[in-house]
């Protein structure tokens, strides 16, 4: 397993493919044949006319250690990129390599068949996925441990509940022992207690050096596992870097970032950054150092700096406030606004968002400067507020 | 077992897309194959399985469908011996159970191949392993079908009078041809009805009415001399007379029959080196191309 230098690698990788109906019964056969050997001689990557590009020129590396997290909207080409990692697919121009045997947690239910029973479907399904049979053999009382399952495990497949099923096949992809890990939205397998122990699962699988490549929707997720993250937008890549700016670039919408100032706004804003980092624990305080100037005078009714916080998970507003609620004045001319912030909220990615609001129109005046945060686990409460609770204990 | 484990973990794989020989990639598909190894037996094991776990007679599936084919070709006989006006002998029933039990192979074979890729999509499109392994296994199922079929062939023949000879050592020869043909078709049918779906209702007319095309129920020259040439191009009739020939009359297959009353060319070892040529060149072909069509599939299944 001497595995050096980057896992994967992928250079200018790009898929096309067929939009709308691909011919498909024998009547098609002679002009489909006609047109392969006319395409053969002009023999270009361009597109006809019914041709789309799904992955277009799209280029990272996943080195040991690294967890690589892909976001993006649907069909943004995402599960191609997995799909031509895994040799599904092979690229329509560039080339790709990868290093070792790729275990991939895709759909890990797709070999099982519905008459035979679940251990029998253990043997298929490690077949099917590169396990040799002594190796089924070695890992079969952890798999069946792992899936909790153990009682119905010589039941066939077709009884099963939809979770049974997903948690044989994720315990079975578990435990492929891969050089390489591809995962693709099945961070959700399951009930709640088994998505935190597959969770888990993956977190050790990751944690062990070995490359991982994360495809999710639940961001929060990616925010935690991956090292670094990649953000996809029909077919493209469109930023990629640490996962907090990533999934913040994502949320936001990358294109219509930095509308800039109307004309009405009295203030504007060069710059805002957080003094200790972008890393908060859960229940700490995040401070924002905010620089802007005043250009004229602020009526009542304008909120000069608002700041508002959203979930990255879910988009909501989990807390907004301003500088009026603590009567400040801005006179004219540069200013130095501190902001603190007690992050009494679960942990995940957080974005912040400062502008100028007009309260009686309720317009925003201006679009100000945007940062990521990232709360982490720090186990001083659950639920989704925190309460601040003070506690004491007397003895009677 | 585990030194295929070790080559599994350390082949680096690279996917450019250079052209290659094609010896280089007859080399990969054997190299792709009998990595897969584990995979085969799998696949092979869960066919059987779910053809006998369910069905209410089991295993007995595997003596009745040749016993149906015996059957039927005993009735054609009978047929044709009482308007000819001739005797059916035993010989008659040794030839159609033979022959039986190798047609009842080659049409399960390829009926269960033609849909092995397009059933499977579900795998096709979510996980990547050597996509030959999916009609092979089917085919090995067939084998094992008909490996019980020709059990109780074997066991019967006896009661009617056969007994063995030293030609019976043209068998595994005979089989060896069987077997590469139907998966040479096999390859390309299941690849075919993948990309063309209509090539299913071909693959059926040609299993139900294929039977009439082969003699399985006759022996060619029954259409008279100069038709025995033209049913010989069929690849499979060589293989199913040498196995009349060798098994039922003892008969070295490297020595020619002439048909004493108007030198009709019964048997000549050509016949089966054309065959031969089928079968192997077939294998060939069909493997090349299925190698070189299975990066499409997951887009066009």
């Amino acid at each position: 397993m001497a595995v050096q230098a980057p896992g994967i690698v992928f250079d200018a990788v790009s898929k096309k493919f067929r939009r709308g109906e691909v011919h498909d019964s024998l009547r098609d056969l002679l002009p489909a044949v006609a047109r392969r050997v006319l395409r053969r001689s002009t023999a270009a990557p361009a597109l006809t006319a019914d041709e789309f590009w799904a992955v277009r020129d799209v280029s990272f590396s996943v080195s040991p250690g690294q967890t690589l997290g892909i976001i993006g909207h649907n069909g943004a080409g995402k599960s191609t990129i997995l799909k031509i990692l895994t040799r599904i697919l092979r690229p329509s121009a560039g080339s790709y390599t990868v290093h070792g045997r790729i275990g991939a947690l895709i759909e890990v239910a797709a070999g099982f068949h519905p008459d035979l029973t679940g251990r029998e479907n253990i043997f298929l399904q490690g077949a099917i996925m590169g396990m040799g049979r002594t190796q089924t053999h070695q890992k079969l009382d952890e798999i069946i441990a792992f899936s909790e399952i153990e009682q119905f495990i010589d039941t066939p497949v077709k009884r099963y509940s939809s979770g049974m099923n997903a948690r044989l096949g994720f315990s079975i992809a578990a435990h492929l022992d891969p050089d390489v890990l591809v995962i693709d939205e099945v961070l959700a397998v399951g009930d709640y207690a088994f998505q935190r122990k597959a969770f888990g699962q993956i977190q050790v699988l990751a944690r062990s050096g070995m490359p991982v490549v994360v495809v999710s929707h639940q961001l929060d997720r990616v925010a935690e596992l991956c090292t670094h993250a990649l953000l996809m937008s029909h077919g493209g890549v469109v930023c990629s870097g640490a996962p907090t700016d990533v999934i913040g670039a994502y949320m936001r919408g990358v294109g219509s970032a930095g509308a800039g100032a109307s004309e009405s706004s009295p203030l504007t804003m060069h710059a805002a950054e957080l003094i200790d980092g972008n890393a908060v624990p859960s229940g700490g305080s995040l401070r924002i150092r905010i620089q802007g100037m005043t250009l004229s005078e602020i009526a009542r009714h304008v909120e000069p700096v608002g700041i508002i916080v959203r979930s990255a998970q879910t988009g909501e507003v989990v807390y907004a406030t301003g500088t009026s609620v603590f009567d400040l004045t801005f006179p004219i001319g540069e200013f130095v606004l501190d902001v603190e912030l007690q992050m009494n909220v679960q942990p995940g990615i957080y974005l912040v968002d400062i502008g100028v609001w007009d309260r009686a129109g309720e317009t925003q005046l201006l679009v100000g400067p945007s940062l990521n945060v990232r709360v982490v686990e720090a186990r001083t409460f659950l639920g989704p507020t925190n309460f601040n609770s003070n506690m004491t204990l007397r003895q009677t | 077992m585990s030194s295929f484990d070790h080559l599994m973990m350390t082949t680096p794989s690279t996917i450019a897309l250079p052209r290659r020989g094609v010896l280089q990639e007859l080399g990969e598909i054997l190299t792709d194959v009998s990595q897969a190894r584990g995979l085969i037996y799998q696949l092979t094991l869960r066919d059987i399985r779910i053809r006998y776990k369910q069905a209410a007679i089991g295993f007995a599936w595997a003596i009745i469908s040749p016993l149906v084919i015996v059957a039927a070709g005993v009735i054609v006989r009978l047929v044709m011996v009482s308007m000819a006006g001739q005797p059916f002998g035993m010989a008659n029933a040794a030839a159609i159970m033979v022959k039986s039990v190798a047609w009842g192979f080659f049409a399960a074979a390829i009926g269960y191949a033609t849909h092995s890729l397009t059933s499977n999509w579900a795998l096709l499109t979510k996980v990547y392993f050597a996509r030959e392994v999916l009609p092979l296994s089917v085919i090995l199922a067939s084998t094992f079908d008909s490996l019980i079929g020709a059990g109780v062939v074997a066991l019967l023949m006896p009661f009617i009078g056969w007994t063995p000879s030293w030609a019976l050592l043209w068998l595994p020869l005979l089989v060896c041809l069987l077997f590469s043909l139907t998966l040479a078709a096999g390859l390309f049918f299941s690849c075919a009805n993948l990309f063309f779906r209509d090539v299913r209702y071909v693959i059926q007319l040609l299993l139900t009415f294929g039977i009439f095309f082969t003699p399985i129920y006759y022996e060619p020259a029954a259409l008279g001399a100069r038709w025995i040439v033209p049913q010989m191009l069929n690849p499979l009739s060589p293989i199913v007379e040498g196995l009349r020939l060798s098994v039922v009359d003892g008969h070295n297959l490297l020595e020619t029959i002439r048909r004493a009353s108007d030198g009709a060319l019964i048997w000549s070892p050509l016949y089966l080196a054309y065959s031969a040529v089928w079968a192997i060149g077939g294998l060939l072909v069909a493997a090349l191309v299925f190698h070189r069509a299975q990066f499409r599939f997951a887009e066009y299944v």
